[in-house]
Formats: structure tokens, C-alpha cells, sequence
């Protein structure tokens, strides 16, 4: 039943303790600017914050910024829950500061794509774009 | 998305606490297909109420989110056993349709909470300070039990003021530092406060704009509630200060109007079915003047003095009402064969 007036939402979020987030500021203007509506979580939340806030906001994608280097431990939590939660249909994908050789892995995990320094605006939301057109499994 | 409203319904009235996700699907479906709203009703009779439903609302920056978390902390604290639900609308671009959400940012503690639910709501082009989803979440919010619900609009100016229609009580947060006495003077905005609270009043100009707005305030004689001095709370919601009394101002207000507030609530909801109603009609009516053909023969005929539109509108009223009783057999035959 989607409509012209049906828009999709993005939850962008901050889990764990590093506190810079000009990067997740940044998602949140460019999807913003590409017709999506936005809702942030704000820095240093736990998974449990941002899988609940996803559920209730009813988004289509979190998309999770990370810096610290907790990645693999902190977006596999959000994963994890989702899932517990039942809402494995809501997209994960994430960025930051995050090694080459870690991507695969995270992708494995289920995270739908990963962004890192010197992606481009087009790029990303190009790819969001085509993620949440795609037909979802639940 | 899903379109089962009947079967959402369902669910949440089962087990209020343990249906978040089929609550946050229903606003969706309820935000996106508005004219829908009135189904809700065909799976629950005694639809549950909330105590309270609360405005917030002032300029941008003024604190309403902060309070709003204050606020979700000490009702919480107050009332262990009772749920609350915040609607928060933040505006979108007129441009791109695209919106930023930001109000959650400052209630995320209370994220974990079973007993709270917040839902972020985009403006979409609706111009009154709110947006249209506000109606089906509010419903939603009613069958989660939640007892209190806070509205906090988008940062407003001088004239959005339709949160007046949705809640019981408004409440209207200034800050020092945003204009001088004759602000307060203006029509609108001002008109629809029920009860004011000055807030960052740590910081310099508060105890004056408190003493200007009291003068402003024994002054008014319109609005809905001129037989009463409205209150005014000073607070600093940043540090937690004036919440308490703030608190026990509108549980105050509840006490005095709360029975008011659910006649006024019904009386709204009768006028959204209404709404429903005729636009259901006149959807259903410019669909039998399409295919009825008597929009081109009509026109014709107007124009060269055969008939007159007083007459068209009785034959598509017939068409119309022949078009509405085959549609509804046809339902009610589905709805046996459902059963």
C-alpha cells in the first residue's frame, strides 16, 4: 500500500562511546536532502537504545556510525536484536572509521553495505536508494 | 506495507505491552492512509483513552524537547505503573520532502523503557505547527494504554496553532532573550496557551519576560480558557528544575477538566468521521460522474441552457446512490463469506 505521500524513514545512530559525530550529521543532511526522513539517535547510545527506537519509529534502515573501532562487536549486537525482536526486514548498513579487511565480515553479519572515508555523497545515497527499492526478505 | 488494519488492532489490544512493533506498523499504516482511521474502531469497541493529552509547543530552541524528556522522567517516577507515549513533529523540506528528526536526540534515555513510547512524525507540508499522522498515532497511543500523551510540535511562530485542536491542555514554553513585551501581545499562538512555562529560567531576562507575560496574561479575555488566570510555571529543563511543580500543575488541570477534555476528544472524533465520511462520498461520486458520462453530456447541456447543474447534481446523487448500495452488498456479502 505505498502511496505518493508514503515516505521511507532512516533511523541513523551512534552506538558506543566515541563522541564525534560530524560523519552521522552528515548522513543524516545528505538523506535528508535526497527526500528521506530522517531520525537521529544522538551520540554514545547502546544497541538496545537504537533497536528499540528503530522499532518504534517503524524505519525502513539504521544506519549505524562508528569511529571507535567497535564495529564488529557493536553493530553485531544491533543485528543480533533486531532479530531477536523480529524485525530482521529493517536494513543495517553502516560506516566510519572501519579496516578494509573487516567489511567482508560485517557484510556476512548481515550489514548491507558499509561506507568508508572519501565516499561520496552520490555514492551513498545512490546505494541507499537501491537497497530500500530492492524487494526485502523478512 | 501491510494493509491489515483489522488484524494490527488485533494484536496490540491483546497484549498492549508486548506489541510494539505491530503499534509502530499501524501508525505508519494509519500516518500514510489518513481516511483510514475510522476502521480501527470496527475491531474494538470502548477504545481506550488517554488521562491526558498534552501540547507542547513554542518557538524553536526555546527547550520543548528537553522538557518533554524532563517531563517523560517524572511522570515515570510519579506513576511507576503508568505508560506514556510523546509524538514529536520536526518539519519537512518543501523542497525535497526530505525531514531531519532530531527531537528524540534528547529523550533517548528513555528509549529501553517499556513504558514509553516515542514516535518521531515528519510535517509533510502541513502547515499548522503539526502533521496529519498525528490523528492515527494518537489512536494507536490510546490502545497501547498510554495515560499520558505529549505532542510536541516543530518550533512555531506566531500563527501554528492546530495542536490546540488535538490536545486537552497546551502548554506554551518560552524562553528569555526572544522579543520584548510586545511579542506577548499578538494575536494567535498566545491566544491558545491553557498554561505558560518560562523556561531557562536560570538565565537573565527570565523573572521580566515572567512578569510581562503575567501582565499580558490578566489582560486576556478570548481563547478557551478565559474564565481562568492561566498558570505559568518557571523551569530550567536542562537541570531538572520546576519539573516537579510543573507536574503537579497539570495533574491539577486534569482534576479540574479532565471530563471536559473527553467530551471535547468525542465531539472531535465525531467530526473526523464526518470528515471521513464526505470525502469517501465525494471520492465515490467523482467516480460515478466519470464513468456515468454525464460530466461531458452535462456540460454540454449546461452550456446550452438544457439543464442546470442543481439538476445534474440530483441524477449523480441517484446514479450515485444506486453505484453505493451495489458496493455495499457486495461488502457485506464478503464479510459472510469471511465468517
Amino acid at each position: 500500500m505505498q502511496t505518493a505521500n508514503s515516505r521511507a524513514r532512516i533511523l541513523i545512530g551512534k552506538p558506543g562511546l566515541d563522541g564525534h559525530d560530524r560523519g552521522a550529521k552528515y548522513i543524516v543532511h545528505i538523506l535528508r536532502d535526497a527526500g528521506y526522513e530522517v531520525i537521529y539517535t544522538g551520540i554514545r547510545r547502546s544497541p538496545e537504545q537504537i533497536v528499540e527506537a528503530a522499532i518504534q519509529e517503524d524505519v525502513a534502515a539504521v544506519g549505524l556510525s562508528l569511529l571507535s573501532g567497535a564495529h564488529n562487536e557493536l553493530f553485531k549486537r544491533v543485528i543480533d536484536l533486531l532479530k531477536a525482536r523480529g524485525a530482521s526486514d529493517i536494513l543495517v548498513f553502516g560506516g566510519g572509521i572501519i579496516p578494509a579487511s573487516d567489511i567482508p565480515g560485517l557484510r556476512e553479519m548481515g550489514i548491507s553495505a558499509v561506507f568508508t572515508p572519501g565516499a561520496s555523497a552520490k555514492e551513498i545515497t545512490a546505494t541507499v536508494d537501491r537497497l530500500l527499492s530492492a524487494p526485502q526478505g523478512a | 506495507m501491510d494493509g491489515d488494519i483489522a488484524g494490527l488492532v488485533r494484536e496490540i489490544s491483546q497484549n498492549p505491552a508486548g506489541s510494539t512493533r505491530a503499534a509502530a506498523r499501524l501508525m505508519s499504516l494509519l500516518e500514510n492512509h489518513p481516511t483510514r482511521i475510522p476502521e480501527v474502531h470496527a475491531e474494538f469497541a470502548n477504545w481506550p483513552e488517554p488521562l491526558m493529552v498534552l501540547g507542547i509547543t513554542g518557538p524553536p530552541g526555546a527547550g520543548k524537547s528537553t522538557l518533554v524528556d524532563q517531563l517523560v522522567e517524572s511522570y515515570r517516577k510519579r506513576h511507576p505503573q503508568r505508560r506514556l507515549g510523546v509524538i514529536a513533529v520536526d518539519p519537512s523540506s518543501p523542497f525535497t520532502k526530505g525531514a531531519v528528526m532530531g527531537d528524540r536526540v534528547r529523550m533517548m534515555r528513555h528509549a529501553t523503557d517499556s513504558n514509553v513510547f516515542v514516535r518521531s512524525l515528519a510535517s509533510r507540508g502541513h502547515l499548522g505547527g503539526l502533521a496529519l499522522g498525528v490523528k492515527g498515532v494518537l489512536r494507536v497511543m490510546g490502545l497501547l494504554q498510554c495515560q499520558l500523551v505529549l505532542i510536541e510540535t516543530v518550533g512555531v511562530g506566531q500563527s501554528e496553532m492546530e495542536v490546540a485542536e488535538f490536545a486537552d491542555l497546551v502548554a506554551i514554553i518560552l524562553a528569555p532573550g526572544q522579543g520584548d513585551g510586545i511579542q506577548l501581545l499578538k494575536s494567535g499562538l498566545m491566544e491558545t496557551g491553557d498554561v505558560f512555562v518560562v523556561n531557562k529560567g536560570d538565565r537573565e531576562g527570565a523573572s521580566q519576560l515572567q512578569s510581562q507575560l503575567r501582565a499580558t496574561l490578566n489582560l486576556r479575555t478570548s481563547g478557551r480558557d478565559s474564565h481562568n488566570r492561566s498558570p505559568i510555571c518557571v523551569t530550567s529543563a536542562l537541570e531538572g528544575k520546576g519539573i516537579a511543580e510543573f507536574l503537579d500543575l497539570l495533574e491539577e488541570q486534569h482534576a479540574k477538566y479532565g471530563d471536559e477534555w473527553i467530551a471535547r476528544r468525542q465531539q472531535r472524533f465525531k467530526q473526523e468521521i464526518e470528515q471521513a465520511v464526505l470525502e469517501e462520498a465525494q471520492r465515490r461520486l467523482a467516480e460515478t460522474l466519470r464513468t456515468a458520462g454525464i460530466g461531458q453530456d452535462g456540460i454540454a447541456h449546461i452550456l446550452q441552457g438544457k439543464t442546470t447543474v442543481s439538476e445534474l447534481a440530483t441524477r449523480l446523487l441517484h446514479l450515485g446512490a444506486q453505484d453505493t448500495s451495489q458496493h455495499n452488498e457486495g461488502t457485506a456479502d464478503e464479510r459472510k463469506s469471511e465468517e
